[in-house]
C-alpha cells in the first residue's frame, strides 16, 4: 500500500499535450510514489500512451509541469528521461532488429573497447537472474514477440531505472511468462523501483497494482486505491457505456455451420517452426487458432499468405479453393483473396508517417495487378473516409498520420487496409493485442460480421477468452502442428490449455 | 518436354503430383466413434451391397438377395453367380449385377431385362447400381481390367479404366456417361445431375453425358465408394479405405510398386485393406506402433470405417467413424431406411444400424 504523504518520485501537474491543436491529454494530475505499482487503464485513445510518453521523454508537454523527486524537470528525449531514472518499455518493441539480444541490452552503455564474448556472458547471467529464457547471442529479428518483450523489460531493469513504465507488457506473453513477469514487477517494487503499468487486461491491473488511474478522452477520471475497484467499476468508468451486449469473454451457445472448404493445408513444413502441419478452414465460420508462443501458428498462416516460404523440398501443400497454390510474395495471395492482418502492426501493418487514408488506399493498390502511374487522390480520400466511418476509427481527420493514432485505432487502420481488398479468407493474427476493451468489442463485432457474410475467418490469439468467445471451431497448435480441434460448444479453457502444453 | 521437366522438378522437390500430402480429418470430418458404437444388425459372411425400397432393407449376400422384415431375413432370389451390386426399383423389382459382368432386372415391369456390354466392351466389374430421378439405372463399372474383388490390384496398378453408364429400362438403351475414371465406385442422382465416386482420385465427380466431369467434392482423406440419397437432400458417401502417406509414397515409387505386385501376396502389400490387425505379417504404417500394448487410435490406419454426409452442394455436413482401434471397417454401402442408417462394414463383416436422429443429436447438428 502506498503512503500519499511521501514525496512522489514522479509527478505531473495539469499536464496537457496537444496534437495539431487537439488535446491528447488535458490537465492531468498524476503522482507516483516510490515502490508503487500504478496501473493506468483507459479506453482506446484515452491518452494512456501519450501520458506515459511524456514521462519517458518521447513527447513533450504543451503545458503543465513534470516533477521528479519534487524538482521540476523537462526531459526532451528518452535518454534524458533515462538519466533522470525513468525508463519505458514500449508496447511495440523498440529494439534494433539486426543486433543480438546482448548488443541491444548494452546499447548506449558500451565501453570504448567491447568484447562480444564478455557481453554475451554478462547478458546471459543477467537474463538468467530474471528467469528469462532468451539466448543473448540470438539476433532480435529472429525472436518472437514475447521474447522481444522480455529483452525490452530486461533492458529497462539493466539501466537501473527508478521508474519503469510498461506499456501493455503482457499482451504477447504466455501465462507462464506472465507469472515470471509479475514476479519480476514485485521484485522491482521490493527494490524500491516504481512501476507504471498500462494494461487492457483489467484483471492484471487489479492483481498487481497498488493504485489505479483511469483515463477517458484524454482526461483523468479517477485515481484510487486498488481495493476500491472491481472489474465492473473499472469498465464502467473507462468506457462510460454499456458493454454487456458484447460477446467478449462469454461462452458461445451456438456455432455457425461449416461452409465450403476454402483452405486446406496439408503436411506443411517450414524450417523448425512448422512440422507436418495440416488443417482446414471453412467459409462462413471463424476458425480460432490457439497455441503458445513458438507453436508455429503465425508461421503457418504467413506461409499461406505468401509472407514467408515453406521448405524448398517436401514443404507440403497449401490448397486454396481446391487448387494448390505456392506464393513467393504476398501480392498474388492478396489477388487470390487472402488477407493477413499482422500481429506486429508497427513493423508490418502500416506506414507510420503516412495518413490513415493513404494507408488504407495502399491496401487496395496492393491488390491491383498492373502498376498505376497516377494514383487517384480522390479515391484515396473517399475510401479513407468510408473506412474511418465504417470501423469507427477515432481521429481528427483522414489525414492524420498513423503514428499519431492510439494502438486500437492503428489496428483498425490495419484491418481496413485488408478489408478494402475484399478478401475471401481473412487471417487475424492477435487482432486485439494492445487494444482497449471498447475497441476489442468493436473489432470482435467486425470479425463476427465478416463470418456472417460468408467469409472464411481465421483468428490467431494467445488470449483464451478471445478464442473461445469468437471461434466456431478451435484448433490448438503445439510444437509446429495442430494437435487438437474443438467445437466452440465443447471447448473449455482447461481442455485447450491441456492440448497446447502436452 | 516442358511437362517432363516440370514432373522431374516436382519429383525432386516433392511438389505438385509428387507431394505426398493427405488432407486432414478436421472440421466436419473430425473423428468420432459413432460407427464403432453402432448396433450390429446382422452378421453375414459374403455381403456385397445394400438397398432399400423405403420400407425394407435388401441385402446382396453371396449369390442370394435377402429382404429383411424387422430383423428377420427372407431369401428373395438365388442367382447362379455372386451379386456384386443391388438396387430396388420403384415398380417393386430389383436390379442386380452378377459377378460384375451382367446387370439384370428381376421382378417388376421389366423383369428379365439384361445388359452385359456397352460400346462393344463387356462389363467387367459392375460394383454399384442406383435409380436416377428419371427412372433410369446408373451403373458404375469399376475397371475393365480387374474384377470387383481385385480392387487392390487396380489401385496399385494405377488403373483408370472405370466407366459410368445410364441404362434405360423402357427400351434397354445404354448411354455412356464417363470413361477413363480411376475406379468408378458408386453413382447417385442429385438434383438432376449424376454424382460418381472416383475412388483412386479421392473425389466425387458430377458427370453428365456430353459434358466435362466436374468435381463435387475433392481431396477426400479416404477412397470414396457408394453413394446413397439422404432423406434431407444430399447423399451418404461411404469411404471403404483410407489414404495414408505410406501408401501414397508407394503409389509414386513405380519400380518398388511393380516389384511388390509381382513378388508379394496381395494381403501383405503396402496397400489399404478392408480390415487389419489379423496377422503380424501385415506391413507396419508410420507411427503404427504399440504403446503399452495398445495401438493408438491416431496411428495411420491400414483399414478404417467412414461415412460422410454430403449436402446438395457437395459440402461435408458431418461424418461417422470407426477409428484405427475399431472393428467396423471397410464400409462399402450405407442406405437410409425408416430413420435408420444401415451400414455394410465389409471388413468385419457385418451390417450395422444406427439412428440418424441420435447420431445428429450427439454431433449437435
Amino acid at each position: 500500500m502506498t503512503n500519499t504523504s511521501v514525496t512522489p518520485i514522479l509527478e505531473l501537474r495539469l499536464a496537457t499535450k496537444n496534437y495539431a491543436g487537439v488535446p491528447a491529454i488535458e490537465e492531468i494530475d498524476f503522482s507516483l510514489t516510490p515502490g508503487e505499482i500504478h496501473a493506468i487503464v483507459g479506453e482506446n485513445g484515452a491518452g494512456k500512451s501519450t501520458l506515459t510518453k511524456v514521462m519517458a521523454g518521447v513527447v513533450n508537454l504543451s503545458s503543465g509541469q513534470m516533477l521528479i523527486n519534487g524538482e521540476e524537470v523537462n526531459p526532451r528525449t528518452p535518454s534524458e528521461a533515462l538519466a533522470l531514472g525513468v525508463a519505458m518499455v514500449f508496447q511495440e518493441t523498440s529494439l534494433v532488429p539486426t543486433m543480438t539480444v546482448a548488443q541491444n541490452l548494452f546499447l548506449g552503455q558500451e565501453r570504448y573497447f567491447n568484447r562480444l564474448r564478455g557481453i554475451y556472458i554478462e547478458a546471459q547471467q543477467f537474463m538468467q537472474s530474471l528467469q528469462f529464457d532468451v539466448d543473448p547471442t540470438a539476433v532480435v529479428s529472429l525472436l518472437g514477440a514475447a521474447k522481444k518483450q522480455m529483452v525490452e523489460i530486461a533492458r529497462a531493469v539493466l539501466h537501473n531505472a527508478k521508474v519503469i513504465i510498461f506499456d501493455e507488457p503482457t499482451a504477447s506473453l504466455t501465462p507462464e511468462e506472465k507469472k515470471y513477469f509479475f514476479d519480476l514487477v514485485i521484485a522491482l517494487k521490493a527494490r524500491g523501483v516504481s512501476v507504471i503499468f498500462i494494461s487492457h487486461a483489467i484483471e492484471e491491473a487489479l492483481q498487481i497494482s497498488d493504485r489505479i488511474t483511469i483515463l477517458r478522452d484524454g482526461k483523468r477520471v479517477v485515481t484510487d486505491e486498488k481495493v476500491n475497484f472491481d472489474r465492473s467499476r473499472i469498465v464502467q468508468t473507462m468506457v462510460g457505456r454499456d458493454l454487456s451486449k458484447t460477446h467478449y469473454g462469454q461462452r458461445k451457445t451456438t456455432v455457425r455451420p461449416q461452409g465450403k472448404r476454402v483452405l486446406s493445408v496439408q503436411n506443411l513444413r517450414m524450417a523448425a517452426m512448422v512440422k507436418n502441419n495440416s488443417l482446414s478452414v471453412f467459409a462462413g465460420q471463424i476458425t480460432g487458432v490457439f497455441g503458445l508462443v513458438g507453436s508455429g501458428r503465425t508461421e503457418t498462416f504467413k506461409v499461406v499468405a505468401g509472407i514467408i516460404k515453406r521448405d524448398f523440398m517436401h514443404g507440403g501443400e497449401v490448397i486454396l479453393n481446391d487448387k494448390p497454390v505456392r506464393y513467393f510474395v504476398p501480392a498474388p495471395a492478396v489477388r487470390d483473396g487472402i488477407a493477413y492482418v499482422t500481429e506486429d502492426r508497427k513493423l508490418e501493418g502500416f506506414f507510420e508517417t503516412k495518413s490513415i487514408a493513404d494507408n488504407i488506399y495502399l491496401g487496395l493498390l496492393a491488390k491491383i495487378r498492373s502498376a498505376r502511374t497516377f494514383v487517384s487522390r480522390k479515391d484515396a480520400d473517399q475510401s479513407g473516409e468510408h473506412w474511418i466511418k465504417r470501423l469507427n476509427i477515432r481521429a481528427i481527420s483522414k489525414d492524420v498520420k498513423a503514428i499519431e493514432l492510439s494502438g486500437g485505432n492503428q489496428q483498425k487502420v490495419v484491418i481496413a487496409k485488408s478489408l478494402i481488398q475484399e478478401p475471401q479468407l481473412i487471417i487475424f493474427d492477435e487482432p486485439t493485442r494492445g487494444v482497449d476493451v471498447g475497441a476489442i468489442a468493436e473489432i470482435h463485432q467486425l470479425i463476427n460480421q465478416l463470418a456472417d457474410e460468408g467469409k472464411a475467418v481465421v483468428v490467431i490469439s494467445s488470449y483464451l477468452p478471445e478464442v473461445m468467445s469468437l471461434s466456431d471451431r478451435i484448433l490448438v497448435q503445439s510444437m509446429g502442428k495442430v494437435v487438437e480441434e474443438y467445437s466452440a460448444l465443447d471447448a473449455t479453457e482447461e481442455k485447450i490449455m491441456y492440448a497446447a502444453i502436452h | 518436354m516442358i511437362d517432363a521437366i516440370i514432373k522431374l522438378k516436382d519429383r525432386i522437390l516433392g511438389r505438385g503430383d509428387a507431394a505426398i500430402t493427405i488432407p486432414v480429418f478436421d472440421g466436419a470430418l473430425k473423428p468420432n466413434n459413432l460407427l464403432e458404437d453402432a448396433e450390429i444388425f446382422a452378421s453375414l459372411d459374403a455381403t456385397q451391397d445394400l438397398a432399400t425400397d423405403g420400407k425394407h432393407l435388401f441385402v446382396a449376400d453371396g449369390a442370394r438377395v435377402l429382404r429383411y422384415e424387422a430383423a428377420t431375413a427372407h431369401e428373395l432370389h438365388h442367382f447362379e453367380q455372386p451379386v456384386t451390386a443391388l438396387a430396388c426399383l420403384p415398380d417393386g423389382g430389383i436390379a442386380v449385377a452378377l459377378a460384375g459382368r451382367e446387370v439384370r432386372i428381376v421382378g417388376g415391369t421389366y423383369d428379365g431385362t439384361r445388359w452385359d456390354a456397352a460400346d462393344g466392351s463387356a462389363f467387367n466389374a459392375v460394383n454399384a447400381i442406383s435409380v436416377s430421378s428419371e427412372g433410369t439405372l446408373l451403373v458404375t463399372d469399376g475397371s475393365t481390367e480387374q474384377p470387383t474383388n481385385n480392387w487392390k490390384n487396380d489401385l496399385m496398378g494405377l488403373g483408370s479404366t472405370g466407366r459410368v453408364f445410364e441404362l434405360t429400362l423402357r427400351n434397354g438403351a445404354i448411354r455412356t456417361l464417363a470413361t477413363g475414371m480411376a475406379y468408378a465406385f458408386g453413382a447417385c442422382s442429385v438434383n438432376g445431375t449424376t454424382w460418381v465416386s472416383e475412388s483412386w482420385r479421392h473425389r466425387v465427380m458430377s458427370v453428365n453425358a456430353g459434358e466435362r466431369p466436374t468435381p463435387v467434392t475433392d481431396s477426400l482423406p479416404g477412397y470414396p465408394s457408394r453413394l446413397f440419397a439422404a432423406s434431407g437432400g444430399g447423399v451418404w458417401l461411404t469411404c471403404f479405405i483410407l489414404r495414408t502417406q505410406l501408401v501414397e509414397f508407394v503409389l509414386r515409387e513405380h519400380p518398388f510398386r511393380k516389384r511388390m505386385i509381382q513378388e508379394i501376396e496381395p494381403q501383405y502389400w503396402i496397400a489399404p485393406a478392408l480390415n487389419s490387425g489379423n496377422t503380424f505379417l501385415e506391413p507396419m504404417q508410420g507411427a503404427h506402433l504399440k504403446m503399452m500394448g495398445v495401438v493408438k487410435p491416431w496411428a495411420p490406419p491400414r483399414s478404417y470405417g467412414l461415412i460422410i454426409r454430403l449436402n446438395e452442394q457437395g459440402e461435408i455436413l458431418y461424418s461417422m467413424h470407426s477409428r484405427f482401434d475399431g472393428k467396423n471397417h471397410g464400409v462399402t454401402a450405407a442406405v437410409e431406411c425408416q430413420g435408420h442408417l444401415y451400414v455394410l462394414a465389409k471388413g468385419r463383416p457385418t451390417i450395422l444400424r444406427l439412428s440418424i436422429a441420435d447420431a445428429e443429436r450427439s454431433l449437435k447438428i
